[in-house]
């Protein structure tokens, strides 16, 4: 369903990924880990053209959306907004809007993306609120939530569009130890239910218990991959040495 | 020895006391002239609203062009420097003499008075208006993006609504210094309310009685509006602050809570799904 080939992303003069490919197929669920530094974010900021590559192939669902592979004819490409309608993302730090409410925080993109009616979005913004736990918070304000709840509602958020695939970047990493579960438990059900994931995550746990596909990265290049037992199996010996730190 | 006056030199209504008296205080001034001061204020309140209207809208095009690309941002920051620097006396009498003799177009007191307030405080307002859009947090306009909103929806429903309640508190010390400087419009002749006390006063000469009284008029104005600002900052504090703005944002909250009411009962249903 997301196919990047040769992904090479610029900042400046420093080059951080140095030629990425991944390929996501549906109801997959992808888990990128590393050290900082190591592109991983740039890498899922790239699906959705968050950051554009400076050069290389980011499809979806065959569409080409990035900027191309050097040396081949320049494709037709599909328009940012379009690809972003289709992919949801979670960020680190929630970003969600502190002028609004949790329900408006939902209801401001369903009226202005799917153009529903008032009611129409206030109705379903309510269901995706109440699908994390959170109908009794509809009336507050982010700055009256926990991190934890903060963060599901951004995932309800990000959800109500009905997306293809969801990205989450680091999702639990701004929060306090306790509240990391119940945002575990919210993606957990989600990958269950058949939901295509690209997760960014330092949890290494969640990533041996839902991750498909598992890629470890360093220094803008991918360094080994591997399946459902990817965390015994890695042979890698930088892989290794991070998980021995980390586990 | 003091000539019936021309009631229409004062704009509004005749000047009902012509006692004269240099040694005692006649307060009973104000309250005879108190529809000249009213009308004063309301003129004053007036042209300060229009040009408070006019200069938010340029100087928020401004602060995005100062914020821009290559030539627009220098023709912004050219425009800010120089119209910053203008006194209010100076831009009326360059709009209402000046731009007449240059043109042939004779504006109203009136229009000459917003304009030449809009030239200035939009300057302001574009310095306002940009530090308030570059205090966000670019996570902002990410999730805006990422949840596939166009730039300009963007813009006006997640950065703008956060950058005026940033903004608030600068603006309205703004709008007090505007009401203030409607007073040097007296000088192309608008019948403020400085002009009004000029004009009773060269019949009764009681300038302590009366520019007291016109000095009073501008710090309730200040004390009145500082209200308005700070019920607005409430509204748009969240969570909202305060008797009225909770009174403001009720019809919000109502809707909300009836809403939860109406998905918790229908529960049940959906919950055995998940």
């Amino acid at each position: 369903m997301v196919e990047l080939h040769g992904v090479r992303k610029t900042f400046g003069t420093n080059e951080v990924l140095h030629g990425i490919d991944l390929t996501v197929s549906r109801g997959e669920h992808v888990v990128l880990f590393g050290p900082s530094g190591s592109g991983k974010s740039t890498v899922l900021r790239s699906i959705n053209l968050l950051e554009v590559p400076t050069s290389g192939s980011v499809k979806f669902k065959g569409v080409e959306y990035g900027p191309g592979i050097e040396g081949t004819p320049k494709p037709q490409r599909g328009s940012a907004l379009d690809l972003r309608r289709s992919i949801g993302m979670v960020f680190q730090q929630f970003n969600l809007f502190p002028h609004l409410t949790a329900l408006h925080n939902i209801v401001l993109p369903l009226r202005s993306v799917r153009k529903l009616s008032r009611k129409d979005a206030e109705e379903k913004a309510a269901e995706s609120l109440r699908d994390v736990g959170l109908l009794k918070w509809a009336g507050s304000f982010p700055a009256q939530m926990s991190g934890g709840q903060q963060q599901r509602v951004a995932i309800a958020r990000a959800l109500s569009l009905d997306p293809e695939v969801m990205l989450f970047d680091e999702p639990t990493s701004a929060l306090d130890p306790e509240l990391v579960g119940e945002v575990l438990a919210v993606m957990r059900r989600l990958a269950v239910g058949g939901m295509t994931m690209v997760v960014v995550t330092h949890e290494l746990g969640f990533a041996r218990e839902v991750g498909d596909h598992n890629v470890f990265m360093e220094e803008g290049l991918v360094v080994e991959t591997g399946g459902k037992s990817f965390f015994d199996e890695c042979s890698h010996p930088r892989t290794r040495a991070f998980m021995g730190s980390v586990l | 020895m003091f000539a019936s006056p021309d009631p229409s030199i004062y704009g509004v209504g005749a000047v009902k006391s012509l006692s004269v008296s240099a040694v005692t205080y006649d307060w009973g001034l104000v309250w005879e002239n108190r529809d000249l001061f009213w009308w004063g204020t309301v003129l004053a309140l007036q042209v300060s609203i229009v040009a408070l209207i006019l200069s938010l809208s340029f100087g928020l095009v401004l602060a995005l062009g100062r914020m821009g690309r290559k030539p627009v941002t220098f023709f912004a920051a050219a425009y800010i420097n120089i119209f910053r620097g203008i006194p209010a006396l100076v831009s009326v009498i360059w709009v209402y003499f000046g731009w007449s003799l240059l043109t042939g177009y004779n504006f109203t007191p009136f229009q000459a008075g917003v304009i030449a307030l809009t030239l200035l405080y939009s300057a302001f307002f574009a310095e306002i208006f940009r530090s308030a859009l570059m205090a966000l947090p670019p996570g902002q306009s990410e999730a805006g993006l990422a949840l596939g909103m166009s730039r300009p929806k963007v813009f006006f429903f997640i950065k703008l609504p956060q950058a005026t309640k940033i903004a608030l508190p600068n603006i309205g010390n703004m709008y007090i210094g505007m009401v203030k400087d409607t007073s040097v419009f007296t000088v192309i002749g608008l019948v403020e309310i400085v002009r009004v006390t000029q004009n009773i006063n060269s019949i009764t000469f009681q300038p302590f009685v009366l520019f007291t009284t016109a000095a009073i008029i501008y710090v309730f104005l200040a004390f009145g509006l500082d209200f308005i600002f700070r019920t607005l900052e409430k509204v748009l504090s969240t969570p909202t602050k305060g008797l009225i703005a909770l009174t403001i944002t009720s019809r919000r909250t109502a809707r909300i809570n009836s809403l939860i009411h109406s998905k918790e009962v229908a529960l049940p249903v959906s919950s055995e799904k998940n």
